[in-house]
C-alpha cells in the first residue's frame, strides 16, 4: 500500500464512521453518546482530509487549492484501478 | 461517492396548488427527456470515457441532474399539495391519484413509468457525447412547450432556470466533443471508438 492508498483509507475509515453513525442519529436525534462519537470522528476526518488534498488533490471541488490549474480533472478517477 | 447538502439548487415558492400543470411538469421528472433519465445517462456513460475533462464533465452534470431530479420534484410537490378532490377531478389528476395520491411518482405525462429504454450508455465516446448533446436539446424544448401551457408566474420562475441550465450543459458537452475529436486523427475524425481500455495512456498527475 503505498501512501496514497494508506491516507485515503484512513479518510475513507473516518467517512465511513460517520455515514453509519448519522444513519443511527436519524431515528434517535438525541442519543448524547452518539452526538459525541459523531463529532470525535468529524474531528478525525477533518484532519485525514486535509492530509490528503495537500498531497494528492481535491476530494470535493472546494478542496482546490491550486490557483493556476483546475485540479478536480486530473485522474485517477475513482473508479479506475490503476497503477499510479 | 455523493453526499447531500439540505438546500435546493433554486428555491421553489408556489401559493397555489395546480394539479394540472403538474400532470405536464412531471414528465421532466420521469418522462423520455427528463431529468431522471439525464442523471442515470451521464452517471453511467462517464465509466467508459477515456479522457480526463470527459469524465469530469459528465460527474459534474450527471450530479447537477440529481439536484433537478429535486427541483422538479419540489416544483409538483407543491403544485399538489392542499388539493381538493374537486380540483383532482376537475383537472383529471383522479388516473395518478388512485395511485399514487399525492406521491411523487417518476413517469412521463403520458403515464408511462420512467424508463432507461429512453437513453443510451454505448460505450463509444462520441456515440455518447453526441447523444448527449441532443438530450439537452430534447429537455430544452420540453422546457419551452412547458412554458407554452404554464401562467404562474411561481412555477415559470423555476422551470426557466431549468432551462437555461440545458442550454448551458449542451454548450459544455459541445466542448467536452470538440475535445475529445481533437485527439483523433483525421481520417476518423467521425467514426471511432477511443473507448476500449488503458489505464496506461491517461494522463495522471502520479
Amino acid at each position: 500500500m503505498n501512501n496514497r492508498e494508506t491516507l485515503l483509507k484512513r479518510l475513507q475509515i473516518c467517512d465511513f464512521t460517520l455515514t453509519e453513525v448519522a444513519l443511527f442519529l436519524d431515528t434517535h436525534p438525541d442519543h448524547q453518546e452518539a452526538l459525541e462519537y459523531y463529532q470525535k470522528y468529524l474531528a478525525l476526518r477533518e484532519e485525514a482530509l486535509q492530509e490528503y488534498v495537500k498531497r494528492f488533490g481535491p476530494i470535493t471541488q472546494a478542496d482546490q487549492k491550486n490557483s493556476t490549474s483546475w485540479e478536480w480533472v486530473k485522474g485517477p478517477w475513482p473508479w479506475e484501478n490503476c497503477e499510479v | 461517492m455523493w453526499s447531500y447538502d439540505k438546500k435546493l439548487e433554486y428555491p421553489v415558492k408556489i401559493k397555489t396548488p395546480n394539479p394540472a400543470m403538474a400532470k405536464v411538469i412531471i414528465t421532466q421528472l420521469g418522462g423520455p427527456d427528463g431529468e431522471l433519465g439525464a442523471a442515470t445517462r451521464y452517471l453511467s456513460q462517464r465509466y467508459s470515457m477515456p479522457y480526463d475533462e470527459v469524465k469530469a464533465i459528465l460527474t459534474d452534470v450527471g450530479t447537477e441532474e440529481l439536484a433537478h431530479v429535486e427541483l422538479v420534484s419540489a416544483i409538483l410537490y407543491q403544485l399538489t399539495k392542499n388539493m381538493t378532490i374537486q380540483q383532482i377531478k376537475n383537472d383529471g389528476f383522479d388516473t395518478y391519484f388512485v395511485d399514487h395520491t399525492a406521491g411523487i411518482y417518476a413517469q412521463a405525462a403520458s403515464g408511462t413509468p420512467f424508463s432507461t429504454q429512453t437513453l443510451q450508455v454505448t460505450g463509444d465516446t462520441i456515440a455518447d457525447l453526441t447523444e448527449d448533446l441532443a438530450a439537452e436539446q430534447k429537455a430544452r424544448l420540453s422546457y419551452d412547450n412547458i412554458l407554452r401551457l404554464v401562467d404562474d408566474p411561481d412555477v415559470r420562475d423555476p422551470i426557466k432556470f431549468l432551462r437555461e441550465r440545458e442550454i448551458v450543459h449542451f454548450q459544455r458537452f459541445g466542448e467536452a466533443l470538440r475535445k475529445t475529436q481533437e485527439q483523433l486523427d483525421s481520417k476518423n475524425f467521425y467514426a471511432f471508438n477511443p473507448s476500449f481500455d488503458r489505464c496506461k495512456n491517461n494522463r495522471s498527475r502520479r
